[in-house]
């Protein structure tokens, strides 16, 4: 599966790229904004994503799902903010709270392995 | 608004005036309109809900405007009154009414209301010197309904930063304990990597406007480095001040870009030198450009395995710039370079949401 990250914070996105080599699949890459997840999608190829709320330009992440999700591309959420994210769970597949379980993280890779592989 | 405006109570509330008789209402509104006061007139017969439902600042009633239903309507705005509010009322009484007895039944049936009485016949002066009193009081109370709003703003950025921190200093965690081959090692490169987050956390704190200079960053970053007259580390460029993230992102870079020159580059040895440099463009759309160049230390060799450093390097700058930064091994030392637009970086950037 191939996976893409809209995340900020750097650091993050390379814990979450390891733990996404780990689980088997293939990191597609990290935009940190929405505006740039637009500008650079047509370049991209993945299966599917995951979404931090807060991004490089503002609090654009539920935005992003809700875009993602009208291209075909299930996402998760992967924030701090369960609370915001609970107000979209019917958009996205399901919910990482940050900081970052690994585990949880593993499991939740799993339903939305399942949710790629039924829409093919 | 001029800041005299914002400094006039009646700049943002109006008075309403409930009076059953037209020509007291008219008065009333001359009287107050001539001291720049705004007043809404409420007339027998008009729906008492939906004026109140305009906000009024202060509410003026006579006496016979009183009537059980206006006293409802009234008890029930101010039941419905935010935690910040307690509306002045400014009550003209009657010459015949007793004021004490009118006084209790409407305390008891208006709680949260500022009363006001004033027995008939009042004088122009006494009476608007009143309303813009009650005016000003409740300017405060808008005050402190701002304040609070602040406050819980300033709360709800507060806990997004330390979610934020919690989460960079777990996936330091993690990344440091996979490439870390005994507990010592991770205790060594752990601490290292946090006091980085921590002195680049002080810098921009300090600087109360979110920015810090590239300058500092690096200053900062070497400054354990670096002894009396030492020029093993040289960082040159012109003042260029950075946004919270950029310059957090900044100095997590330099600090492994530092320590992989001590463990392996070109300060493990005495005569190694590094250069740090930076400079932004002067075209349209001005470009940020970093450099890092060690020199005279053991000859480079490419790693066998990507470590943490490079990586988070590579990761970050990409982050930053939005283009991959140009990291080589060259046998002389070892050189990164990245560039990319600078605004989005800038302190003084609209553009970075926070």
């Amino acid at each position: 599966m191939r996976i893409f990250y809209l995340e900020d914070n750097p650091l993050i996105a390379m814990h979450v790229e390891q733990l996404v080599e780990d689980g088997g699949h293939v990191f597609a890459g990290t935009a940190s904004s929405f505006e740039e997840l637009r500008e650079r999608f047509d370049t991209l190829v993945m299966d599917c994503a995951l979404v931090d709320i807060d991004l490089a330009d503002g609090h654009t992440g539920p935005q992003a799902v809700v875009w993602l999700k009208e291209r075909g591309v299930p996402s998760i959420f992967m924030t701090g903010q369960s609370q915001v994210a609970e107000e979209y769970r019917d958009v996205a597949v399901g919910v990482v709270p940050k900081p970052i379980s690994e585990s949880l993280l593993a499991e939740k890779l799993r339903l939305l392995a399942s949710v790629v592989n039924n829409s093919d | 608004m001029s800041p005299a405006d914002e400094n006039s109570p009646s700049a943002l509330d109006h008075v309403l005036i409930l009076a059953p008789y037209r020509k007291d209402a008219d008065y009333l509104a001359r009287l107050l309109g001539d001291h720049q006061v705004n007043v809404e007139i409420g007339l027998a017969g008009n729906n008492l809900a939906e004026l109140l439902a305009a906000s009024p600042g202060v509410l003026i009633g006579t006496h016979e405007a009183l009537t059980p239903a206006a006293i409802e309507a009234v008890a029930d705005h101010l039941n419905r009154q935010p935690s910040w509010a307690e509306m002045p009322v400014v009550v003209l009484l009657d010459r015949a009414s007793r004021p004490d007895q009118v006084r209790a039944e409407l305390s008891r049936v208006w709680p949260r209301a500022r009363l006001l009485f004033y027995q008939r016949p009042v004088t122009a002066v006494e009476l608007v010197s009143g309303v813009q009193s009650a005016l000003l009081v409740r300017l405060r109370q808008r005050e402190v309904r701002d304040h609070i709003a602040r406050e819980i703003e300033l709360r709800r950025e507060l806990n997004h930063r330390v979610k934020n921190i919690l989460a960079s200093v777990t996936s330091i965690f993690e990344m440091t304990r996979r490439g870390a081959t005994s507990v010592e090692v991770l205790a060594r490169d752990f601490r290292g990597r946090l006091g980085a987050l921590d002195k680049v956390h002080s810098a921009v704190f300090h600087a109360e406007d979110d920015a810090v200079s590239i300058a500092e960053i690096a200053a900062l970053t070497f400054e354990p480095y670096m002894a009396g007259d030492d020029e093993r580390i040289v960082a040159q460029g012109p003042p260029v001040t950075l946004h919270r993230e950029a310059g957090t992102t900044m100095a997590l870079c330099l600090h492994e870009l530092t320590t992989n020159a001590i463990k392996y580059g070109a300060m493990s040895r005495p005569e190694g030198r590094v250069r740090f440099t930076w400079e932004v463009s002067k075209t349209q759309a001005p470009e940020l450009g970093i450099r890092w160049k060690e020199y005279g230390g053991p000859t480079v060799e490419e790693p066998m395995r990507i470590g943490y450093g490079t990586r988070y390097v590579r990761s970050a700058l990409t982050s930053m710039f939005g283009r991959p930064p140009q990291i080589s091994f060259e046998r002389d030392g070892l050189r990164c370079e990245a560039r990319g637009l600078f605004s989005p970086l800038s302190a003084t950037s609209d553009s970075h949401g926070s």
